[in-house]
């Protein structure tokens, strides 16, 4: 563990790589990893990227991290996919779109995940294999994830700016409010922006977040660009606007706040899921839990006054 | 815990047809495995897939003709890479008499035309499981 | 289009008559067949490999409804159902093309003689793929693949060497490019070949395969076009070809390949269709005349196992086509309306096991093809499961067409399997059936943004998912492979064709071209195409006077995937 560490700490692809695998299948080792690694972590720029299955999330990812790489930037991305629901398996298609002349100097760590069988959630998962490469020296950290329910407001929990990629058939700006991506996002990309209907789509979604940034007196209006990434259109002006909410966050300890509530998320999260794991441990111990059930079947107690009963347990723990 | 067998699939350098090792990677999904699909690549890219996915399989489909150069040359470069437990398999149409070349040269197995998608499914739990 | 406009419900035959049958045919399933029969009917299991229903029994019936001048017609005649010519095989037997490539073009100058000199009309020319792809033979990316599968091609030296000795205007060639990106660069070779050897250009017959789907849909690759870059440059193709070489026929609709990367019958010949469809709205844009491009078209179809289905393909195909052309973009020129089609039979039918039962495989197919009225064939080997045919295995091919062009006496009657009940009435469905899927296409945005949307792989992943299946639980049999398995069914071996020194001679004579060539010039030419990829204009008479000047095909690759940039396909899952 110690050399593989050292050799990822020095860059080695293969021992980020396995460090990586370490936490993806909750090895035994995976919390001392994230120990061990977690100090040297927190230098990185973490970008997330999500939006409806086929906008083109992959190739502006390909473009935006030869941007970075232009400017001398190391690249690490985790790109997320859905896995089958009926076999759990996954097929991931997201590095086909990288590699196409790329310079031999640029450096980019790319991994592929499957959402379905990420022990302990997509979003711990995700986060530990980014702090990694963020450990291991990796400049940008870019999370891709399908915009499916939950995933897109863990990549909001774990990134410094979301880009929100849509596309001219996402539709109009009541359903992309509805789907929740107005609260994540603090960039939009509206991508294949060569097909009509992308200038309306634009203008309705920026006319509702100004609105919404002036209700809520935010500082950051986000901006939504119009690109045509398969065409290399408008590529530099989202890239400057998601470095302009970089610099932004860099002002008035906007990062450092924005971290500190996702930290505080995080902690509460996996402090729930440690009691949780606590208590019921101790209820299969015992017969308690059984009793309880039997209790509430038979209508003798309520479901709240049972779990004030365990919980008045776990107290005394 | 487990994780799915992870397996990359490329087609080897410029050959065209992707019909066969997309069908091998639907089925292997479909299998439980994670397939990691890259497209057309070249033996350096399909080794760095391999090490930053750290695959337990790489899979090559050609029907091209340059199993001998292209393919031998990947297993070589994982050899150098430290990624010699990478089992590699390899898939098209390849000449039977070539058949003992590459596994000479450390391929695993060679899948021809016809070959049943179980035959290759178990192929690689069998190889990754020993 | 298609039945409903049809205004009789009763045409071939007498009410009474159809009366008489119709209830000859109820007595017949009530009571002559067996009980078991009867219900292996009723479970309506049985259709075409592209899922029309097939009936136990067809009879006068299930095409009563047929009008025989309206939805039939004489051969030549509109709506061509019965084939494009009057007395078709009789006065023009179908063109006997064989592949030929493999190696250097001096392997293949060769191999081309070898076929003339057997009685072979044309020839199909293979490139290796390097050269499909665009890439020079001593490039990196050409690694292990320089003359496998194909001839190498660089520079217009090597279309000289491939023809060394052979009469340009003597032989109806086909340029088997594929990409509309390779189509605009080697047919160019080959006109400036001829140029110089001082044929005229009405003198120079063949076709280039010239194919947007083929660039971005049926085969991958690891630098790809964008599909409407691709198509644009299809385009450029067919404008200038037209407009400058009378007797050649600047693209075919590429079904085949599409067909072996996995589509049913009815895509295959929808999508090639909806392909033409686009081109023309492209060219008519750009100002010229449905007249000027239709009768210039050709198309390319796959022969595949269901025999009477893929007769019925051909022929429902010329009547789609002539009602495109004729009704939808108002052809006057009735040359226009004419699908003249090349066929090749299955690829993906012939498996490695137990080879020598392709040639009965492909025996059948081509069969299929002549009663479907191709213009040209080309039965595949037996050993294509294995490399490009050997020159054993490619004499059998041509036996093959032989012997049904000299001794089964098909080709004696036009289009003679017309009037069956089976055949009439799956024509019937085809024309329906690819009439709809060209809707559909349509609604989608047209075939170029289908491409660009992922639409069109995914519709072949689904094809191939669904057929996969179905041979790995047997209910598709191939016999030899899942059926009537031999114990001992290894495969056999055979005698690969290998040309280890292509890559060195190529090497040797890309490095002496260099030496040789004015380097101003080529960088002139260069700088112009450069330029006008920008424009609207077309791009083919800078390619052409790039390679007169030795610029080589890489370079010209190299230079549209700078200016264009580069896109992959959406993956489906």
């Amino acid at each position: 563990m110690d050399e593989l560490l050292e050799k990822a700490f020095g860059g080695d692809t293969l021992s980020i790589a396995r460090l990586i695998s370490k936490v993806e299948r909750r090895d035994p080792e995976s919390h001392e990893v994230m120990r061990r690694i977690y100090p040297r972590a927190g230098k990185a720029y973490y970008l997330g990227i999500t939006g409806p299955p086929g906008a083109g999330k992959s190739t502006l990812v390909d473009r935006l991290t030869r941007k970075f790489c232009e400017d001398g930037f190391s690249v690490g991305i985790i790109a997320v996919d859905p896995s089958s629901p009926f076999s759990g398996g996954a097929l991931l298609g997201d590095r086909i779109r990288m590699n196409i002349k790329r310079k031999p100097e640029w450096d980019i760590f790319f991994r592929s995940m499957s959402a379905g069988k990420i022990v302990g959630g997509l979003s711990e998962t995700t986060k530990e294999a980014a702090r990694i490469l963020d450990a291991c020296g990796k400049d940008v950290i870019i999370v891709e994830t399908v915009g499916v329910g939950q995933s897109e407001l863990d990549i909001a929990g774990a990134t410094d700016t979301v880009l929100v990629v849509l596309v001219p058939e996402s539709g109009d700006s009541v359903q992309i409010m509805k789907a929740g991506l107005m609260e994540i996002a603090d960039v939009f990309a509206v991508n294949k922006s060569d097909r009509s209907g992308a200038e309306t789509i634009a203008e309705s979604i920026g006319t509702m977040l100004e609105r919404r940034s002036t209700f809520y007196k935010t500082k950051w209006v986000p901006r939504v660009f119009l690109v045509a990434a398969m065409r290399n259109w408008g590529i530099n002006e989202l890239y400057e606007g998601i470095r302009k909410h970089r610099t932004h966050l860099q002002n008035d300890s906007h990062l450092e706040n924005r971290r500190k509530t996702q930290l505080k998320v995080e902690l509460r999260r996996l402090v729930e899921k440690e009691i949780v794991r606590l208590v019921w441990q101790r209820l299969n111990e015992t017969e308690l839990g059984d009793q309880l059930v039997n209790d509430i079947w038979e209508h003798r107690l309520d479901p709240e006054s049972a779990a004030l009963e365990i919980t008045a347990g776990v107290k005394m723990v | 815990m487990a994780r799915p067998i992870k397996v990359v699939m490329a087609k080897l350098g410029l050959d065209i047809h992707w019909r066969g090792v997309y069908l091998v990677s639907q089925f292997l999904r479909d299998a439980g495995m994670d397939v990691v699909y890259i497209g057309n690549k070249f033996p350096e890219q399909i080794v760095e897939a391999a090490m930053q996915e750290d695959a337990d399989v790489v899979g090559m489909s050609t029907l091209g003709g340059n199993h001998l150069t292209l393919g031998l040359k990947t297993v070589d470069l994982l050899g150098k890479s430290d990624m010699a437990g990478v089992k590699v398999f390899m898939g098209g149409v390849i000449p039977p008499k070539h058949i003992p070349q590459l596994l000479d040269g450390g391929v695993h197995k060679v899948y021809g035309p016809d070959t049943p998608m179980e035959t290759i499914i178990n192929g690689i739990k069998d190889s990754v499981s020993v | 289009m298609g039945r409903e406009e049809s205004k009789k419900d009763v045409c071939l035959f007498s009410r009474e008559q159809l009366d008489t049958i119709k209830s000859g045919y109820d007595d017949w399933f009530n009571n002559v067949l067996k009980d078991n029969d009867r219900q292996d009917e009723l479970s309506g299991q049985y259709t075409t490999h592209s899922g029309i229903p097939i009936r136990m029994l067809h009879t006068p019936a299930d095409i009563a409804g047929i009008d025989y001048s309206e939805d039939l017609g004489f051969p030549g005649c509109a709506p061509y159902v019965r084939g494009v010519y009057p007395n078709m095989y009789r006065g023009r037997p179908f063109t006997l093309r064989q592949l030929a490539g493999l190696g250097a073009p001096e392997d293949c100058n060769l191999r081309v003689k070898y076929l003339l000199g057997h009685g072979a009309t044309g020839v199909n020319i293979l490139f290796d793929l390097p050269t499909i792809r665009g890439y020079n033979s001593d490039d990196p990316e050409a690694e292990g693949n320089v003359g496998h599968c194909g001839a190498a091609v660089d520079s217009i030296w090597d279309i000289d060497a491939f023809f060394k000795d052979i009469d340009l205007g003597a032989i109806s060639t086909s340029v088997v490019t594929h990409l509309p990106s390779t189509s605009i660069v080697i047919p160019g070779m080959y006109f400036a070949v001829a140029e110089q050897r001082g044929t005229s250009r009405d003198k120079i017959a063949g076709t280039c395969q010239n194919d947007f789907i083929m660039e971005t849909c049926v085969g991958s690759g690891p630098e790809i076009l964008p599909p409407p870059v691709s198509f644009r440059l299809q385009c450029d193709v067919v404008e200038y070809v037209c407009e400058n070489y009378p007797r050649f026929n600047p693209i075919s609709y590429n079904g085949y390949n599409l067909r072996e990367a996995g589509t049913d019958a009815v895509q295959e010949v929808a999508i090639a269709i909806s392909n033409a469809i686009a081109t023309a709205e492209e060219l008519i844009r750009r100002g010229m005349d449905v007249d000027q491009f239709a009768p210039r078209m050709s198309f390319f179809w796959d022969l595949h196992n269901d025999f009477f289905e893929e007769i019925a393909k051909c022929r429902a195909s010329r009547k789609v086509w002539y009602k495109i052309v004729h009704d939808r973009f108002g052809a006057k020129n009735p040359k226009s309306a004419l699908m003249r089609f090349h066929v090749q039979t299955a690829g993906v039918t012939l498996p490695a096991t137990e080879p020598l039962n392709n040639v009965a495989r492909s025996a059948i197919q081509g069969l299929a093809a002549v009663f479907g009225g191709c213009q040209s064939l080309h039965i595949d080997s037996y050993d294509e499961a294995y490399s490009a045919p050997t020159e054993e295995a490619a004499l059998v091919s041509l036996r093959t067409q032989q012997i049904i062009q000299s001794e089964t006496g098909v080709i004696n009657t036009v289009d003679p399997l017309a009037g069956s009940y089976y055949v009439e009435y799956l024509t019937e469905q085809m024309i329906n059936r690819i009439f709809d899927y060209i809707k559909q296409i349509e609604e989608l945005g047209g075939l170029v943004k289908a491409v660009e949307d992922g639409w069109l792989h995914r519709e072949i992943a689904n094809y191939n998912l669904k057929y996969q299946k179905k041979i790995e639980t047997g209910e598709m049999k191939i016999v030899g492979v899942n059926y009537f398995r031999s114990e001992d069914s290894s495969t056999q071996e055979i005698e690969v064709f290998e040309y280890p020194e292509t890559y060195t001679r190529q090497k040797a004579k890309l490095d002496r071209l260099r030496k040789e060539r004015s380097q101003q010039k080529v960088n002139e030419c260069l700088k112009v195409l450069r330029d006008k990829c920008h424009t609207d204009e077309n791009l083919y008479p800078f390619t052409m006077e790039a390679v007169k000047n030795l610029v080589t095909l890489g370079e010209i690759e190299e230079l549209f995937r700078d200016e264009f940039g580069l896109w992959t396909f959406p993956l489906i899952s």
